[in-house]
């Protein structure tokens, strides 16, 4: 976890799911607060310091999505959505909402933890000023990574298919542009030390990528491999 | 309201039938009327046309002037009517030539009545004729060349015979497609008849037959259409609601201490994960919302692979590495996980084979199991019909929606679903997408 303990809010209406999503996170080194609406998911707001909020979109009175919107107007705070299948997931992770992630229920916990983890680092990593911080999306040699929709489109404007995991990568990359990247330091930026088994390893995710991105996969261009130290994202990546 | 018998009732089609009889008869009669009064006022003999008719009032005025004045006439009307050439023929000049039987020479006589005789004269010019005056008095003239008979179809009565077929074929014609186009429409509606609510009722118009029977059919499409939606709604609100159970289910697995339980139980937990799936996916179909985009499909398909093989599985990929399709992206990606899902349940290996041609992208997947009987590969596309029907439901049976999803999905692509025999065994299901989809990669 990129931080020690931190505050997580969980917004869930079915009293039961929202005890045991507690249960499970404290027993993962979070503090949980949690509200079964949109009043108490205010108060709670008020109350303390919350690092990140997973909102629910069912739910009584003013629903997720409506508040997430609200959410987003007024503070910076990492929403991750659950959501039944079959919701507008554009919708929720577009523009409009600004969620940062979702999670389709029934959800593997686990899964829930990684993407909290991911949140969390990727909101640290932009406030630390990286040269993309707060842009949406970053184009390199006419490659265009949409974070908010997290997609990725071909220079032609084809959407390329991607695994969480492999976006979380060459996002980190995009992010760090022509600097060295331990196989060590892209564990710790993506997936975390914690992380599930069923999270594959950072030479497996690379050379899936390459096989989507370079022209060559046999002679990397773009993610260099160097020696004895880990990769290189070397294009030019600008703030689209 | 007054209820008109059967044949009088305007709105039926037996009325509107006498209706267009009774019109066609009238504008008919009217037009024929129309035609014999412009063209029979005035008219001449048709028999007798032209100089015919200039050469009859020769004669005549010859024939009843004194033979005294006769050259004298002769000259005047040889002045005026030059073309006539006529002249008189001495007396004893050879008449008894067998008089013509030409219908010219027939109207000549017959319009000139008693008293004149026609004849051809012996060594005439062409075109001369000879005519004996009532008092014995003889001539010649050279007759114009008359306009020959009508030809048999050129006759009044033919162009009116000709004109009544024309305009009653089309009024026919018209007649016809009038009355059958709402029921070809109602063939049509029948035939794309959808349950998704998205095509529009039948049109109520026509006869009044025709708008009951609309009317019905719309009444009837009403109700199927609810009992539908009344399912959907169950279903989805069945589905939504085994979420939350599942949910905590889920949740409550992580404090599951004995390791052999906890997989148990999530792996039945996946199951009922799945089906619920295939259940909402499956529902959702007729209503799809996802945008159609451009997609590189090459990556789609190597994702999937690739998700196969972390899953233990072994599938493998064959095909260009980039090629560019307009789809749903997401559920293209069903489809086809759907399929290989299929392959590596009855079979030990898959293999996802992408071929891109410029006409069409086919999408195969092809597996090394039993394969499927030529009876069963049409009902295999049906939903809820299950490979093996004996089968128990084991760790990795859905609800038999795989195939129908995909079909659905497929078909929303405008492309075809085909299941294939492979050599020695096994299934090769091909997704052919058509050209309007794809484009090749550059």
């Amino acid at each position: 976890m990129a931080t020690a303990s931190p505050n997580i809010l969980v917004v869930e209406d079915d009293r039961e799911t929202r005890a045991l999503i507690a249960r499970y996170l404290r027993t993962n080194a979070c503090s949980v607060a949690t509200a079964s609406d949109g009043n108490e998911m205010y108060r709670a707001m008020a109350d303390r310091r919350v690092d990140l909020v997973i909102l629910d979109v069912m739910l009584p009175g003013e629903d997720g999505l409506s508040l997430c919107r609200k959410l987003r107007a007024e503070s910076e705070v990492p929403i991750i959505m659950l959501t039944a299948r079959g919701e507008d997931v554009d919708r929720i992770l577009g523009l409009e909402m600004g969620a940062d992630d979702y999670l389709a229920k029934p959800f593997n916990p686990r899964e829930l933890l990684a993407r909290i983890g991911a949140v969390l680092r990727r909101q640290a990593s932009a406030l630390n000023a990286s040269a993309m911080g707060g842009a949406s999306a970053m184009t390199f040699q006419g490659w265009r990574i949409d974070l908010r929709l997290r997609e990725l489109r071909n220079p032609e404007g084809a959407r390329v298919a991607m695994t969480s995991a492999e976006f979380d990568l060459l996002r980190t990359f995009c992010e760090r542009p022509g600097r060295v990247l331990s196989r060590d330091s892209l564990l710790d930026l993506t997936q975390g030390r914690n992380a599930g088994s069923f999270e594959r390893s950072i030479d497996v995710l690379v050379s899936r990528i390459r096989r989507k991105i370079e022209s060559d996969p046999g002679q990397a261009t773009i993610i260099k491999t160097v020696r004895s130290g880990g990769y290189m994202f070397t294009p030019v990546v600008e703030p689209a | 309201m007054m209820k008109f018998p059967g044949l009088l009732n305007l709105r039926g089609v037996s009325g509107q039938i006498a209706a267009l009889v009774v019109v066609s008869i009238l504008a008919l009669h009217l037009i024929v009327t129309t035609i014999f009064w412009l063209h029979r006022r005035d008219a001449p003999d048709p028999r007798v046309d032209y100089g015919h008719g200039q050469f009859m009032t020769a004669v005549e005025l010859l024939g009843a002037a004194a033979p005294a004045d006769r050259p004298r006439l002769m000259a005047d009307i040889a002045r005026t009517f030059p073309q006539l050439d006529i002249r008189a023929l001495p007396a004893d000049a050879d008449a008894t030539a067998a008089e013509p039987d030409t219908h010219i020479f027939y109207g000549l006589r017959h319009h000139l009545g008693r008293g004149y005789r026609i004849f051809s004269p012996a060594g005439g010019r062409t075109g001369s004729v000879g005519v004996i005056l009532p008092d014995g008095a003889k001539l010649s003239a050279r007759l114009l060349p008359g306009r020959g008979p009508r030809p048999f179809w050129g006759g009044p009565w033919m162009a009116t015979l000709l004109f009544a077929a024309i305009s009653l074929t089309l009024l026919g014609l018209w007649a016809a497609r009038a009355l059958t186009a709402p029921l070809s429409s109602f063939a049509r509606a029948a035939e794309t008849f959808s349950l998704n609510g998205t095509s529009a009722p039948l049109p109520e118009r026509g006869p009044e037959e025709i708008r009951s029977v609309a009317r019905a059919l719309n009444r009837m499409r009403g109700r199927i259409t609810g009992l539908i939606d009344d399912r959907t709604r169950m279903l989805a609100a069945i589905s939504h609601d085994l979420r939350t159970p599942i949910t905590r289910l889920r949740l409550r697995s992580e404090f599951i201490e004995d390791e052999t339980h906890r997989r148990h139980m999530l792996r039945d937990l996946d199951q009922m994960r799945s089906m619920l799936e295939a259940v909402l996916s499956f529902l959702r179909n007729d209503r799809r919302l996802e945008q159609v985009t451009l997609i590189d499909i090459a990556t789609t398909l190597q994702l999937i692979a690739d998700q196969f093989i972390d899953m233990g599985h072994k599938v493998g990929y064959d095909g260009p590495p980039h090629a560019m399709v307009l789809a749903r992206p997401d559920d293209l990606h069903r489809a086809i996980t759907n399929l290989v899902e299929n392959a590596v349940r009855f079979g030990a290996e898959a293999i996802i084979r992408l071929r891109v041609s410029p006409q069409t992208a086919i999408i195969e997947v092809e597996d090394d199991g039993p394969g499927i009987s030529d009876a069963r590969k049409d009902t295999m596309l049906e939903p809820f019909v299950r490979g093996d029907d004996a089968r128990t439901m084991d760790e990795s049976a859905g609800f038999g929606l795989g195939l129908s999803i995909t079909r659905a999905i497929v078909d929303a692509h405008g492309g075809t679903l085909s299941l294939n025999d492979r050599q020695p065994h096994g299934l090769i299901a091909r997704i052919e997408l058509p050209a309007g989809a794809q484009r090749q990669a550059a």
